[in-house]
């Protein structure tokens, strides 16, 4: 019976399809929430640095740098990228002391920031790139979900500090080998 | 924390990938880390203790080479069952963009997942044809890390996205404790090469000429070569009379290439393009040779522009007989050369390339559910 075949080919159709749009809101969620988490590790890192600079600010009792790391904490969401695109550049500019314990945090929280932002930019276009999507516009998928941002700041990197060296052995123990991982 | 670390090609061969991710894995589990790493080999394949044998890998021609690899139901099946027993804290995959064990852990993968990118592939047809397929696996992926700025370049480029460079590490106590052959360098001075010379782009001609110009004037002066090639051919162009003061190692091990490089004054690095890191100098840095390297940006680079080891005008050879007759004449310059590239090499030295891959974890765990690390496992520039 013909009928009947074509009306299997309807349910099986309709089944793939409706896993698909299943499948479909899943990954639109999922991509929400990662947005939106690596926000939240981004914020905390900013707000880690600051706390970092000021803390570098106090000791070296530079104002400037006090006020920017004071401004970048206190900022509105509106002014937060431009409080922080100013921290940077007082960051730049300063000497940092590579024995000094805060300047070493600083160091490290600058790095942590500069991962935290990447990654957040990676996973707010991937969300965007979902959101744009026609099927997901025709459902209203990206109705449910907030509009996730970029964070637009420059990229606030700072000089590595010079490594704690441990003196080599200036002449290796004779008939010593070193046993190689192959 | 608990890492679970994905090789795609077998440990059965020697390669740069697997090196990188056993000296990983090791440099982790120094710090503390469970690490278990998964990698296609035979269930009785001889193999360290961390890692897990996926099955027999299969010869598959991919981009313009044959990769061992290891794909297909069974794979998966093995790949999920790891994934279920291991509970990761985070899942570190390496090359996740081609047909490999890498790409079906990401699939199955619910956490955070951190990928590098090592080779600077230029064009994939695999990425190509899967391109619909490849996206949402991208997706899974929170984290990049790409091994230098070319891959990183590449990977931009294909796949959009950044990617965080950091660079490959090298085992430095490894390379400064080997002891040298038997009787190098010797008192009439010694050069160094390694790499296959038949390969116009490392640029062994230059050093060629260099060496015979320089072996003339200097009775003692020796020459010491090691790498893939057939000795006949290295031969081939070097004058009879300076034969038995050329050495050639053939292909060696990591041991080998440690005390090779150990065993002489002047290391060379005469290459004339296509590097994009110079994984190489770092090791010569590490065993503490002076160096001679072309200034290719890259290499520029990784002597902090010419500090750590002195650089010669690209594809030059009158520069580099004359840098080299200096660098001989010159101890003290040799010696200061050296004790900046320890220096240097520091930034390179496994347990700091590994903290800032643990940094990466740690960006990529939060990004995955929102928490945010205490500082303290991740401790910093301690420098041991």
């Amino acid at each position: 019976m013909p009928g009947m075949w074509w009306v299997v080919g309807v349910v099986v159709l309709a089944a793939i399809f409706s896993a698909y749009l299943g499948w479909t809101a899943q990954r639109v969620e999922r991509l929400h929430l990662r947005a939106q988490a690596a926000e939240r590790a981004l914020d905390a890192h900013l707000m880690r640095r600051a706390a970092a600079a000021a803390v570098v600010a106090e000791q070296g009792d530079s104002v400037e740098l006090y006020a920017a790391a004071r401004l970048a904490l206190d900022a509105e969401p509106g002014d937060r990228e431009s409080a922080e695109n100013d921290l940077t550049r007082q960051l730049q500019g300063i000497e940092l002391d590579p024995g000094d314990p805060a300047a070493r945090t600083l160091i490290a929280t600058s790095r942590r920031v500069v991962l935290a932002r990447q990654v957040h930019t990676d996973l707010v276009r991937d969300a965007l790139s979902a959101r744009r999507r026609v099927l997901v516009r025709v459902l209203g998928l990206n109705r449910r979900h907030q509009r996730p941002e970029y964070f637009d700041i420059v990229e606030p990197t700072l000089p590595d500090l010079p490594p704690v060296v441990v003196p080599a052995p200036a002449h290796p123990a004779e008939g010593v080998l070193p046993t190689a991982p192959v | 924390m608990r890492i679970g670390i994905v090789s795609p090609y077998s440990f059965d061969v020697p390669g740069g990938v697997q090196n990188h991710i056993m000296d990983l894995a090791e440099a982790l589990i120094d710090l503390g880390h469970e690490v278990s790493v998964l990698a296609p080999a035979d269930d009785d394949a001889e193999l360290p203790d961390y890692v897990v044998p996926a099955g027999r890998a299969v010869p598959l021609p991919y981009n313009g080479s044959v990769a061992r690899i290891t794909f297909g139901p069974l794979s998966t099946a093995r790949v999920r069952r790891w994934l279920a027993r291991g509970k990761f804290d985070v899942l570190h995959v390496h090359e996740p963009i081609s047909p490999s064990l890498s790409f079906l852990a990401v699939l199955s993968a619910r956490g955070p997942v951190v990928a590098t990118f090592h080779t600077a592939m230029t064009r994939s047809r695999f990425l190509s044809a899967a391109q619909p397929f490849v996206q949402p696996v991208v997706e899974k992926i929170t984290a990049r890390i790409a091994v230098s700025e070319l891959a990183r370049k590449v990977h931009v480029e294909h796949l959009g996205g950044g990617a965080v460079e950091i660079p490959n590490g090298v085992a430095v106590a490894k390379f400064a404790s080997a002891a040298p052959l038997p009787g190098w360098p010797g008192e009439g001075g010694a050069l160094g090469f390694l790499g296959r010379f038949t390969e116009p782009r490392k640029g062994f001609p230059l050093l060629r000429t260099a060496y015979v110009t320089l072996a003339r004037q200097r009775p003692g002066l020796r020459l010491l070569v090691a790498g893939p090639g057939d000795r006949d051919e290295l031969f081939e162009e070097i004058p009879p009379e300076l034969h038995d003061r050329v050495e050639f190692l053939g292909l060696v091990s990591e041991a080998d290439k440690a005390r090779m490089l150990r065993s002489v004054d002047v290391y060379v690095a005469p290459n004339t393009g296509g590097e994009s890191f110079g994984m190489i100098l770092t090791e010569a840095m590490a065993a503490g040779a002076a160096i001679a390297a072309s200034d290719l940006d890259a290499f520029r680079r990784v002597l902090d522009g010419g500090r750590a080891g002195a650089l010669f005008p690209n594809g030059d050879a009158v520069a580099l007989t004359t840098l080299l007759g200096e660098l001989l004449d010159d101890s003290p310059r040799r010696a200061e050369l050296a004790s900046c590239a320890r220096t240097v090499v520091a930034t390179f030295d496994w347990p700091s390339v590994a903290n800032r891959v643990l940094e990466v974890y740690a960006t990529a765990i939060e990004a995955t559910d929102g928490r945010v690390f205490d500082d303290e496992w991740v401790d910093h520039g301690k420098g041991t």
